[in-house]
């Protein structure tokens, strides 16, 4: 039973992996900009959401409010970095510097505010239940899993079926083509980082309920981000998200063979191996050289 | 044509996911013959280069120099072997000066430093010179690449090659864009390697260059070499113009 | 006072070459490693080592700490030669990551999350260094030499020849340059100057534990560089100066609770960073990158 419930702990933590990578995958795929500072988007969602159910707001309000804000640092740091940036130089390693400084000025200042430790709030969704002997599940799993899946379904068609949509990947396939379908690279753009940002509230609410949230979860969660664009493949979305969910599954999987220490060095054993030996990732395009 | 063959591509093909880039060219480069590729844009030219020059591998075919195989080396041993080449975007190394730009083509070996002591230096300090001596770069010596005008960053690409003293030139569109001072002066560079023994092969649009220089043209369309012979005879061969400048026939 | 300010030089100089090092593969070879605290981190754990199991003597502790770092660099080479940008950062992130879980549980090595204790004092060829002066003296001389080294390579074959690859990679390859050897090298002479840093930075705490050799620890050093100015010689000791003495400054602040500094001092690298990157790419003391 160890082994289903840690592959019960895997899905959900996976899950929520799959979500945020599959935002930095989505704002990488579209801008080439490797967004680490996604990791504080994730931390800014979660405090938000934390901040507001505590003055009292309803919790789809507090997740509203979570929303918003994720949305407008995604949008600050592509109007107000990224852009400046690029206009002038945008060598890759001057993006990815502003970027990583951004992230860690964003995680000081939350923990300037709420302190460095976790910050959690107690809500019944989080009390296991016994659902078969010795296999214990938290009703939040289900929540996670319907909200997985009702986002991934609404970003799929929005990516496919919208004008936006196709224009987003057009982006990210062939610029080229933007011109045909009539849109501007720079709406585009903004449009992937509030996409891409959006992406990682689900994720940041549901870990602020279930295990908690502390400043230091942005370098986490960048990491998992960047391991799980890369072991999907860079450019693909769907194959960031199906890494998330394998990069979760490994995380507690091996607990089973390894003390709970080592639980986070698995992911980047898989990344490092990936890069080595399969550098497209999973669902990737060749061009890592 | 009575010099020997001092680089051979032999039956070489390349695709790139089902397009095929070259299909079965060969091409031989005779001993101080300049040989021009002409043809369209797309015709496959510079990916003949880089699969000369190890840059790329060739799907099929084989790549002689003296009638060794070079074919599967890695590009710096390939110009270890005495080839060197120019690229289109020129790809020279920015931040650097001019000066360094030329020394560094000249110092091979990847460890700490250069075998030679003082006098190996000393040798390789007079060939940057005359290097830039040639291409008219001598005074520009201390200034970055990337602060050179367009035509000079074409001759630093030119000063580059020279200094190596490789036998074998490939040069990729070298007087693009140049004002006709200029080009007399490519003109005049490429015609006292030449003199000196160099064999060159250079792809150009630039009719008036290509006449001017070219012993040989070999005619390139969509990866597949139409003809190859005298200038005369390429450049008065209506139907190879004719796709030359665009009109392609059905 | 003047104890501080020894503490705090030693450091300087201790970091100076750790960011020196660093700048051969940020600034010069355009390998952008996010792993250097990893090597800092074998060097200081081998010296320690060296110096509770073999003899204190700092030369015998630095040069194994050196060697096993260059030899371990190995690791980070093999993904550096294999791809590159994006690629290999996540690839040194991840060799970040694991080395610090190892580390932190590899008790029999590095004393787990209590580290190593009790490192004896330094001595050099039976004279003893252990005063915080004469330590001060032992640290800037490596780190002249660490700068002498530096400088007279990267102003050799071997500068010119890791700068073009930089700046053209293909164009590096068709003049002769075998890169998979420049990159290997240069990683391995990288990591052998900060195993020197390391071996400083084990004597100078007399205690090493794996919280100096994290992801963060990594991102400071690559802040140095890229504060300073990559590609410089004096770029990333102006970088560790200016980082160094940040807490100390923002000390003399009244109105911030000391027990926040570290995080202001987090914030205001972070937002220098991110505004360096916007305003002067180049750093500090770097050229601007002038028109094309």
């Amino acid at each position: 039973m160890l082994l289903t419930q840690l592959a019960v702990a895997g899905i959900q933590t996976g899950m929520l992996y799959a979500l945020t990578a599959a935002g930095f995958a989505l704002i990488f795929g579209a801008t080439r900009v490797f967004h680490v500072a996604h990791g504080a988007t994730f931390i800014l969602a979660g405090y938000a959401f934390l901040e507001a159910v505590q003055l009292g707001l309803h919790w789809s309000l507090a997740s509203g409010v979570a929303l918003l804000l994720a949305v407008a640092f995604g949008l600050f740091m592509d109007a107000l970095v990224y852009r400046p940036i690029q206009k002038h130089e945008g060598s890759f390693f001057t993006v990815f510097v502003a970027s990583f400084g951004a992230g860690i000025a964003m995680q000081a200042l939350i923990q300037f505010f709420f302190g460095g430790g976790f910050a959690t709030i107690s809500v019944p969704l989080t009390r296991a239940a016994e659902v078969l002997p010795g296999l214990y599940i938290a009703p939040v799993f289900w929540v996670a899993l319907a909200v997985v899946v009702v986002v991934f379904a609404a970003v799929s068609l929005f990516l496919e079926r919208t004008h936006a949509g196709l224009g987003l990947r057009a982006l990210s396939e062939n610029p080229e083509l933007l011109r045909a379908y009539g849109l501007s690279a720079r709406r585009l753009s903004a449009l992937a980082f509030v996409l891409g940002s959006a992406l990682a509230v689900p994720g940041a609410i549901l870990t602020t309920v279930t295990t908690g949230i502390q400043p230091a979860d942005s370098a986490h969660v960048m990491l998992v981000s960047l391991a799980a664009t890369v072991v999907g493949g860079i450019g693909s979305i769907r194959g960031a998200a199906l890494a998330g969910l394998f990069l979760g599954l490994v995380e507690n999987l091996v607990v089973s063979v390894v003390d709970t220490q080592w639980s986070q060095a698995a992911s980047f054993v898989v990344l490092f191996a990936f890069i080595l030996f399969r550098p497209n990732g999973l669902m990737g395009r060749a061009g890592a050289r | 044509m009575n010099t020997p063959v001092l680089l051979s591509a032999r039956g070489i093909s390349r695709s790139f996911g089902g397009n095929a880039a070259v299909q079965d060219v060969t091409l031989e480069l005779h001993q101080g013959v300049v040989t021009a590729l002409a043809g369209p844009n797309g015709a496959g030219k510079t990916t003949l280069f880089n699969l000369i020059t190890g840059h790329l591998v060739p799907d099929r075919g084989a790549v002689e120099l003296k009638g060794a195989s070079i074919l599967g080396l890695k590009p710096h041993r390939v110009a270890l072997k005495g080839i060197a080449r120019s690229f289109q975007d020129l790809r020279l190394f920015g931040s650097m000066s001019v000066y360094d730009n030329v020394l560094s083509a000249i110092e091979p070996t990847p460890w700490l430093w250069q075998p030679g002591g003082s006098s190996g230096a000393a040798a390789r300090r007079l060939q940057v010179e005359r290097a830039l001596d040639a291409t008219g770069l001598a005074e520009l010596a201390g200034t970055r690449a990337i602060d050179l005008s367009y035509a000079e960053t074409k001759f630093l690409s030119m000063a580059r090659i020279i200094a190596t003293g490789a036998p074998i030139w490939l040069l990729d569109e070298p007087a693009s864009g140049l004002d006709p001072a200029s080009r007399a002066r490519f003109v005049k560079l490429v015609r006292d390697a030449t003199a000196a023994g160099v064999t060159v092969c250079l792809i150009e649009h630039n009719l008036d260059i290509v006449t001017e220089l070219a012993d040989r043209i070999a005619f390139l369309d969509q990866g597949r070499k139409l003809a190859e012979g005298r200038p005369d005879q390429i450049l008065g061969d209506a139907e190879l113009i004719a796709i030359y400048f665009g009109e392609r026939r059905e | 006072m003047i104890a501080y300010l020894v503490n705090l030089a030693t450091l300087i100089a201790i970091f100076g070459i750790a960011a020196t090092s660093l700048n051969l593969l940020i600034g010069y070879a355009g390998i952008f490693s996010i792993a250097h605290a990893m090597f800092f981190g074998i060097g200081a754990y081998v010296a320690a080592q060296v110096a509770l199991t073999v003899s204190p003597d700092f030369l015998v502790a630095a040069l194994a700490a050196a060697v096993v770092a260059g030899a371990l660099s190995l690791c980070l080479a093999l993904p550096a030669l294999r791809v590159r940008g994006e690629y290999f950062v996540a690839a040194s992130l991840g060799l970040q990551m694991m080395a610090s879980t190892i580390f932190a549980e590899a008790h029999s090595l590095t004393g787990g999350v209590g580290g190593l204790v009790g490192i004896p004092p330094a001595r050099i060829l039976g004279f003893d260094v252990a005063s915080p002066d004469a330590f001060l003296v032992l640290a800037l001389a490596c780190l002249a030499v660490t700068l002498a080294v530096v400088r007279t390579l990267m102003r050799g074959s071997f500068g010119r020849s890791l700068m073009a690859l930089r700046d053209s990679e293909s164009a590096a390859e068709a003049f002769g340059k075998d890169v998979r050897a420049l990159k290997t090298l240069v990683v391995v002479v990288g990591c052998f100057f900060v195993g020197i840093a390391g071996a400083l930075f084990a004597f100078h705490m007399a205690f090493v534990n794996v919280e100096s050799f994290t992801l963060e620890q990594s991102v400071v050093l690559m802040a140095m560089v890229i504060i300073g100015g990559a590609g410089t010689l004096t770029g990333p000791l102006v970088g560790v100066i200016a980082l160094l003495s940040l807490p100390a400054a923002l000390s003399f602040l009244p109105f911030i609770p000391a027990t926040e500094i570290g995080t202001v001092q987090q914030f205001i690298y972070g937002a220098l960073m991110t505004a360096l990157m916007i305003f002067r790419p180049s750093g500090i003391v770097g050229l601007s990158r002038g028109a094309r």
